[in-house]
């Protein structure tokens, strides 16, 4: 009987391994998230056809809520830190660029990148205090952050309090006004979703993915679990912070009742849990439910009371029955269409 | 001096009622180890109660006190079957009911929102808006009679928790579950019956709400962060250091708004939440650094 070689052992392990990743990547449709991004780069082209704004409105506000969710999911997905208060990070972004719109005119797409790092600062700032506590304790800080923002931009006459600051709107004809936003939003949308993946591929990702399942023993591994946590939140703070930064100019006002709302973090939420939490597709097919679902109670029912009614219902049910999400679900069935296996 | 000793007396009136808000939170805390968000819009529920008790048939809110706690204890007893019986055997049951009564809030903000309009509301009987005057000083009677009847209840709470067999299986169950279970107590059962209590309890808070605040739905995020401070100070699942909290956060929002400016009152509440959680994540009186 012929003695086993570790190394030979190690060797065949690697082949093995390479063998895996290969089979992954080429069952993986790389076409089919390019092709939606073509699709989307070309939609304004209708707009020499007739007037689809509202479409157009649609896919910005559907790309909108992928960057914010996108981001979110790297914190609340990858590291298993539910925040309820990340419309916070949304409003400092918009308020930051905002401001600097409305005194100096440079436009808040070229400074939706430096609103997303003044974000991801705060976001680090945040994080050391509050990813001492997990669980519970964690959720409950990320409401109490939202309360402290919302009187303090109520009262800070500089930013115009509670009732904000009205932003120029851009003179081009109404056909074309919406474009720059369009682009900026779907282009922020498409980096958001690679950057995830790109996080989640890395030791980084691996590291938030040990933190999410068990934190302590994670951190006997060997893993800085305050430093990757506290990066993973003022990463999630960036984007979250960069789609603000461009939507108070699209709105054409920033007011603490349009960021600092519990209703737009609570969307991010149910987006990744719809989605599936933790998966690279799963916020933005979230995404385009929630919009869908929305415009669908908007325009069958009106009131913004059954609004909040609906989105309270759909989380439940989804918490309840489905806890994993679309993705997650199908993922676990072994039935997720290949072109939706993003991860 | 008189002033301090008027901001002080308003402070703790504020405090028993605030008292009542919180322990309901806290019993189902303690036993069922849910952080229930969905409490303040059922306090809500109760002030909704009331209100229309006076409104359509001119009840006293202190009358339909214990109507509003019966009907929200039944709808405690409906959410509980529904919605958490089947949540215990969940992996991450703190977090998963955590979103889970955050949910329902929105649900339960949503329904009332619908029928009864985001109008701000308040019961008026005679003595909301009457006073007892000791010299200069005036003690406001609504917010005195809330404070009482609050501490009444509380005090009632804590006598059956102490002294009826029940109470001592329910401080049983909260202080550990599985040697609980072990020893016979139904641990189910006696979720189920804290669950409404905590719930009841709400009801009451509310109808002693619905004449000191003026309320609309929207209203009770404001009041999760407060009474999470108030839980979280306490130590959570802790009614005596929940009561003891509300008096002390409560003193310290009215001297602050006093000095300062009503606003920043509010902020009292939330930055005292942050704080402990950063400083002392238990709380006064709590012994379990699971959570943390």
């Amino acid at each position: 009987m012929a003695s086993l070689d570790t190394n030979d052992v190690l060797v065949a392990r690697k082949a093995y391994n390479a063998g895996l990743v290969q089979d992954v990547s080429k069952e993986r449709a790389y076409w089919f998230p390019a092709l939606v991004l073509a699709l989307l780069l070309l939609l304004p082209v209708l707009q020499f056809t007739g007037n689809y704004n509202y479409l157009i409105h649609l896919v910005l506000f559907t790309a909108s809520y992928v960057v914010m969710a996108s981001g979110w999911n790297i914190l609340g997905g990858f590291t298993g830190y539910i925040s309820l208060g990340h419309n916070v990070f949304f409003a400092v972004g918009g308020y930051f660029a905002g401001m600097i719109f409305a005194r100096y005119g440079i436009s808040t797409i070229i400074l939706a990148p430096f609103a997303g790092l003044v974000a991801g600062l705060l976001g680090y700032l945040v994080g050391q205090i509050t990813l001492r506590v997990r669980g519970p304790s964690f959720i409950i800080s990320s409401l109490a952050l939202v309360m402290i923002f919302r009187i303090l931009f109520e009262n800070w006459d500089f930013v115009g309090g509670a009732a904000g600051v009205s932003l120029k709107a851009n003179d081009l004809p109404v056909q074309w006004a919406k474009l720059p936003y369009y682009y900026a939003f779907v282009i922020m949308a498409a980096f958001s979703v690679w950057a995830a993946y790109r996080i989640k591929h890395s030791k980084f990702g691996l590291g938030l993915r040990a933190i999410s399942k068990d934190e302590i023993k994670a951190e006997s591994a060997g893993i800085n679990t305050r430093f990757y946590k506290t990066l993973a939140f003022a990463i999630s703070a960036f984007f979250v912070g960069m789609a603000g930064a461009v939507w108070g100019e699209y709105l054409t006002y920033i007011r603490p009742n349009i960021f600092l709302i519990i209703l737009v973090s609570v969307n991010m939420v149910l987006i990744c849990i719809l989605g599936g939490k933790g998966t690279i597709a799963g916020p933005v097919i979230g995404a385009v439910l929630l919009v869908a679902f929305n415009e669908f109670f908007v325009a069958t029912l009106g009131a913004s009371e059954i609004n909040i009614l609906a989105t309270g219902l759909i989380m439940m049910l989804c918490l309840m029955f489905f806890p994993l999400g679309i993705v997650g679900t199908l993922a676990r069935l072994r039935k997720l269409p290949r072109i939706l296996n993003w991860d | 001096m008189a002033e301090v000793i008027q901001i002080l007396i308003l402070g703790m009136a504020l405090g028993g009622v605030y008292a009542l808000m919180g322990s309901g939170l806290s019993l189902v805390f303690g036993v069922m180890r849910i952080v229930n968000l969905a409490h303040p819009v059922l306090i809500m529920a109760g002030a909704y109660v009331a209100y229309w008790a006076a409104r359509l048939y001119g009840l006293d809110p202190l009358l339909t006190l214990p109507i509003a706690a019966i009907i929200l204890a039944a709808t405690g007893v409906i959410l509980y079957k529904l919605v958490f019986e089947r949540e215990a055997r969940s992996a991450k049951y703190s977090e998963m009911t955590v979103l889970l009564t955050f949910a329902l809030a929105m649900v339960l903000e949503g329904a009332l929102g619908t029928a009864f309009t985001n109008t701000q509301r308040v019961t008026s009987p005679d003595y909301a808006t009457d006073a007892f005057f000791i010299g200069d000083i005036f003690i406001p009677k609504g917010q005195l009679y809330a404070g009482i009847v609050s501490l009444a209840i509380i005090s009632a709470l804590a006598l059956f928790l102490k002294y009826s067999r029940f109470g001592y299986a329910i401080r049983a169950t909260t202080q550990n579950r599985e040697a609980a279970e072990l020893l016979g107590v139904n641990v189910n059962f006696v979720g189920l019956v804290s669950f409404a209590i905590g719930i009841g309890l709400a009801g009451a808070a509310g109808s002693l709400v619905s004449f000191v605040f003026s309320f609309f739905p929207a209203k009770h995020w404001e009041w999760i962060a407060v009474l999470m401070s108030l839980v979280v100070l306490g130590g959570m699942g802790s009614i005596f250091g929940t009561v003891l909290a509300s008096f002390i956060l409560a003193v310290i929002a009215a001297f602050i708004g006093a000095y300062f400016g009503a606003t920043w009152s509010t902020l009292t509440f939330f930055v005292a939440l942050f704080v402990v959680l950063l400083v002392r994540p238990q709380g006064i009186f709590g012994e379990k650094p699971e959570l943390a």
